[in-house]
Formats: C-alpha cells, sequence, structure tokens
C-alpha cells in the first residue's frame, strides 16, 4: 500500500513538476504570394542554423536568391544580411549564424521582393 | 467494520472535498482592443471583443462618425499571413455601431485587415501558472496520500501509514508554500506588449527571458504626400529597418495632428498599410506647409513624439472650425499650473479615445506651427467607475458638460490650443489663443 501510495505520489509530483521546455518549432510566415517556413535548429543564444521551406500559395518550391537579415530590436543591431544557400527546390539552409546574445530576434527573411519578419526568442 | 466503513466515507470525502481545480485565467487576460482608425474618408474606431474562447468567435465593432460615407468593408483575420476568415460589414449613413462576426481556430498573433488597413492582435491562451500547478498539485497529493495513510491504518498497519502521513506533510508543504508565493513572483514578459507575440510564447507564456529592459530605439518618421494621402514612413533610429511593432496607446497606434498654415487642426489616426508605413486622407486641405507631430508607443514601452512637416498642394481657402465652448481660463505664468475649462452645456459627451476630451497646445507661435518649440497633447480624464475594469466605449454619452485641462506651459508666449471632445459621434474641435506670461524675475525667451 504504502508502496503504492509513494509510486502516486512521486507520479503526481513528476506530472506537476516535469519542466516543459520548448523544442525548435518552425516558424510560419505568408505573404501575398509566398509561404515561408523557418525551422532554427537551436533555440539557445550562439551559433545557429536556419532551416528554410519556401513555397508559393499553392505549395510548389519557389526558387531564387533568399536573404536572411538577423535584427536584434532592443539593442538597435542588425547583422550585415546573409545569402541562404540552396539545397533542394524550395529548401535553404544558413549555418553559422552568429546569434551572440540571448533575448529578442527577429529575422527578415526576404526572396524577390517578398519579405517576411520571423520573431525568434532565444535563451 | 461498520466504524471502518464510517473511516472510509471521511477519507474519501476528504480527497473529493478537495475537489478539481478551476483553471484560472493565464498570464493574459485578455481585453476588448480599440483602435481609431482614419481609413480613408471614414474615421473608424474598430474595437476587437475579447476572444471568450478558442476556437470560437470573434466580434469585432466598426464605429462609424458623423459625416462617414455609408458603405461597406470587408474584415479578414489573418494568421502568419494566411487569411482564414472573412466577412462584409455593411456600414450606415447613420454613425453608430456596426458588428461582424469572425472567428479564430488557435491562440496567438493575429492580424485584422479592414480593407486595406491592417490591426495586429493577441488572442491569449489560456495557461495554468506553474505556480497554480504547484498549489493545485500539493493538495491534490495530499489528499490522494492521506487516504492511503487512512487505508493503512484501518487495515491494521499503523506502522507503515506513517510513510504516506509523511508525504501529506511535504504536498501540503509544496501547495501552501506555492500558493503563499505566487503573488510575490514578478509577472512573465507578455508577447505583444513585451516580447514579439509568436504562437510559441502565446501557448507557453511562463516561459521566462534573461531580458530585462524591453525599451526599444527612437524612431524616424518621414511624411510624404501621395495624392490625397498623407504616407508616414517610420524607420529603426538603430538600424534603419521598418518600424512594426507599434503598440496600441490611447486606442490608436499612431495620433496623428496635423496643423495648417492657418492654424487649422487636424487629429488623425493613421491605418497601417505595410510593416512601416501608415496613411491617413487630409480631406480638402489647404496649401502650404503643414506641421506634422505623431505620438507612437513601440513594443517594450514608452511613449514618443516625432516632430516633422510636410508641403500639400491644396486650395487657398482655409478650413475653420465650427466647434464651439465656453472657456474658464485660468493661465498662470510659465512653469506653473494654468486651467483651462471647456464648457460643453449638456452632459451628453461621449468619451473620445478612452479620453473625456483631448487638448493640443502648440507654441509659442513666432512662426509656423512646425517651428513651435512647445508641442502638448494634455488629456482630461474619464473618473473610473469602481468594480468596473475597463474604459466605456463611445456607446456611454454621459460625460461633462465641464471638460477641464491643466498644462504648465513651459515657455511665456502665444499658444494656439485646440480642445477636442465627441458628441453624437461627431469630434467637436474648439479652437482657442492663449496668452501666457513670464514668470516674474525671468527674462522671456
Amino acid at each position: 500500500m504504502a508502496v503504492v501510495a509513494g509510486v502516486l505520489a512521486v507520479v503526481a509530483a513528476l506530472v506537476v513538476l516535469w519542466p516543459r521546455g520548448v523544442e525548435t518549432q518552425p516558424h510560419l510566415a505568408e505573404t501575398g504570394q509566398l509561404r515561408f517556413e523557418l525551422t532554427p535548429v537551436s533555440t539557445r543564444s550562439g551559433s545557429n542554423t536556419f532551416d528554410l521551406r519556401i513555397t508559393d500559395r499553392s505549395g510548389n518550391a519557389a526558387d531564387g536568391d533568399v536573404t536572411v537579415e538577423p535584427a536584434m530590436p532592443q539593442m538597435g543591431h542588425a547583422l550585415a544580411p546573409i545569402t541562404a544557400a540552396p539545397q533542394a527546390p524550395g529548401r535553404y539552409r544558413v549555418a553559422g549564424v552568429d546569434l551572440f546574445m540571448a533575448g529578442q530576434w527577429e529575422i527578415t527573411v526576404s526572396l524577390r521582393g517578398e519579405r517576411v519578419v520571423i520573431p525568434l526568442l532565444l535563451t | 467494520m461498520k466504524r471502518r466503513g464510517v473511516i472510509l466515507l471521511l477519507a474519501l470525502g476528504a480527497v473529493l472535498g478537495i475537489g478539481a481545480p478551476a483553471l484560472a485565467d493565464g498570464v493574459q487576460s485578455g481585453a476588448d482592443v480599440h483602435v481609431a482608425q482614419s481609413l480613408g474618408d471614414r474615421d473608424l474606431t474598430v474595437i476587437i471583443r475579447r476572444v471568450a474562447e478558442v476556437p470560437g468567435p470573434v466580434h469585432v465593432d466598426v464605429v462609424t462618425h458623423a459625416g462617414s460615407p455609408a458603405g461597406e468593408v470587408a474584415l479578414t483575420l489573418r494568421a502568419a499571413g494566411a487569411p482564414s476568415s472573412t466577412t462584409r460589414v455593411e456600414l450606415g449613413a447613420a454613425p453608430g455601431f456596426h458588428s461582424g462576426l469572425l472567428h479564430v481556430d488557435r491562440p496567438g498573433p493575429w492580424e485584422l485587415a479592414v480593407d486595406e488597413a491592417t490591426i495586429p492582435f493577441v488572442v491569449p491562451a489560456l495557461v495554468p501558472s506553474p505556480w497554480e500547478n504547484a498549489t493545485y498539485g500539493g493538495f491534490i497529493a495530499a489528499g490522494v496520500l492521506l487516504l492511503a495513510a487512512l487505508l493503512l491504518a484501518v487495515s491494521g498497519r499503523p506502522g507503515l501509514a506513517l510513510v504516506p502521513s509523511a508525504g501529506v506533510v511535504a504536498a501540503v508543504a509544496v501547495g501552501v508554500t506555492a500558493a503563499l508565493l505566487a503573488p510575490s513572483i514578478p509577472p512573465v514578459a507578455a508577447p505583444g506588449t513585451e516580447l514579439d507575440p509568436t504562437f510559441d510564447n502565446v501557448m507557453n507564456p511562463y516561459e521566462r527571458t534573461s531580458i530585462t529592459d524591453f525599451s526599444r530605439p527612437p524612431v524616424n518618421m518621414v511624411p510624404r504626400m501621395e495624392d490625397k494621402d498623407l504616407v508616414l514612413s517610420l524607420t529603426d533610429g538603430s538600424s534603419g529597418r521598418p518600424v512594426d511593432d507599434l503598440m496600441v496607446h490611447d486606442s490608436a497606434f499612431i495620433h496623428l495632428v496635423v496643423v495648417s498654415p492657418s492654424g487649422h487642426l487636424r487629429h488623425l489616426h493613421p491605418v497601417r498599410t505595410a510593416p512601416g508605413e501608415y496613411r491617413a486622407r487630409l480631406r480638402d486641405p489647404e496649401r502650404g506647409v503643414h506641421a506634422v507631430a505623431a505620438e507612437i508607443a513601440r513594443r517594450g514601452g514608452g511613449v514618443q513624439l516625432l516632430r516633422s512637416g510636410v508641403d500639400v498642394a491644396g486650395s487657398a481657402v482655409a478650413p475653420v472650425h465650427d466647434g464651439k465652448a465656453e472657456t474658464a481660463m485660468e493661465i498662470r505664468e510659465a512653469g506653473r499650473p494654468s486651467t483651462i475649462t471647456a464648457k460643453f452645456g449638456e452632459r451628453d459627451l461621449q468619451p473620445w479615445l478612452g479620453m473625456l476630451g483631448h487638448m493640443i497646445v502648440v507654441g509659442p507661435m513666432t512662426g509656423g506651427a512646425a517651428e513651435a518649440p512647445i508641442w502638448a497633447h494634455v488629456h482630461s480624464m474619464i473618473p473610473p467607475v469602481p468594480g468596473m475594469p475597463g474604459k466605456p466605449d463611445e456607446s456611454v454619452a454621459a460625460y461633462g458638460p465641464d471638460v477641464p485641462f491643466t498644462y504648465s506651459f513651459p515657455l511665456p508666449g502665444r499658444y494656439l490650443v485646440w480642445i477636442q471632445v465627441e458628441r453624437d459621434y461627431s469630434i467637436v474641435t474648439v479652437p482657442k489663443v492663449v496668452d501666457v506670461p513670464a514668470a516674474k524675475g525671468v527674462a522671456s525667451k
């Protein structure tokens, strides 16, 4: 009986106190023509890598030069734009982005004049 | 045996008496969003009512004002740029409230488009806080352990019952500690007002960040005329990027005051048409250089006043204000508080932008309004009703008749003053001229 109660208590404590971490989620944004999906490899400060998937509104892979502009609005600091490397039709990768400080970042992704701003909170 | 049953029943009652926790409101309780919008030839107030459940309906009220042409506006809700629900609202010729019903399917950042104007807003998620979980979890665990201890005791093993009893003490300690400490735990940064809202941080608002200062750099404003529209381009003062994080303060994204060369005032609320681009129509403008002043608040807090001027190719005829009110002025020397009370006769004023009245002060006038060193926006508040959180909307026409303003004119000289109130869904603008004497013993500047 005591064992059962002990197990129950431990399970209850785990359910209540289990740390609910944030996994890296894809961030979605759409413009009039395009649909952008950005997945950061990490949500921690430091060197980061973004995987991008860009399609038109009906789901066909988009092509062209993709530029990524990270900026930290609270600090009034912007990084030089980085050109993303194409991986497959509609898929791009930006490696080695130095997001050196924890806090609120805004990643502007642009392709053929279509721009989206994707907020990214780093811990 | 009978006694054992009674004990069991009592123990069960103790456990069930704790009951299921009622989920309290999450980090944002949510409130109606009131936004004034100068959309084309119309002056609208768009009210996005609090979203009670997600997925669920969103009630949007579009309030028209006197002189607003009848017609139709399209309301569209968008999440991450993708339209999700749309409706059309017929605006009658009579000013008043016109309702539309839309639908949200998830919490997070949303955007309401009213024709070409877009209004970003956040639909909060109801998430219990970790300390609520600890409080309820602690008491539930205590109940379960108490039951176990009682069962062991009545089954003739009082020695073993000590183990769950110790657990009861520990669980109650956890619950009580969490409950007692909860009020002193600092609030987390709110998505939308402090952090950029994303679906993740709206769904998980208790994630802590290391940021303590949320304020953002000042803004550069460049006004230009495009046909009849005054277009404002806002860029970040540090990075030059478009400023797309304006918050609704005093019921508008931008309070734009435009003063014509002859001293005619417009108080407009430009609509957001693109990131960093806001526009408002100048109806029947006067020719010449207009003084432009915009009040904005960026995400992270702090209101900024941006001043500029724009050359307008209009007609030579100067428009005049027809608003009239008796005013009682108690003007003191520069630097001391002066009080101007406008008397509107009847107790039927409506709140405009959440306030009873607004007074715009420009001066001391030596040349054009654009060069005036002082530019102020004074409020006359509506006293809050005890027990009524939130502000009344424009449908309450029961304020006034006297509208007092107190302002310490910093410099001596001649000021242009405009007092604005709302009556019958029409903005009444009363222009006045105030001469402020120099403080004794101080030379006028």
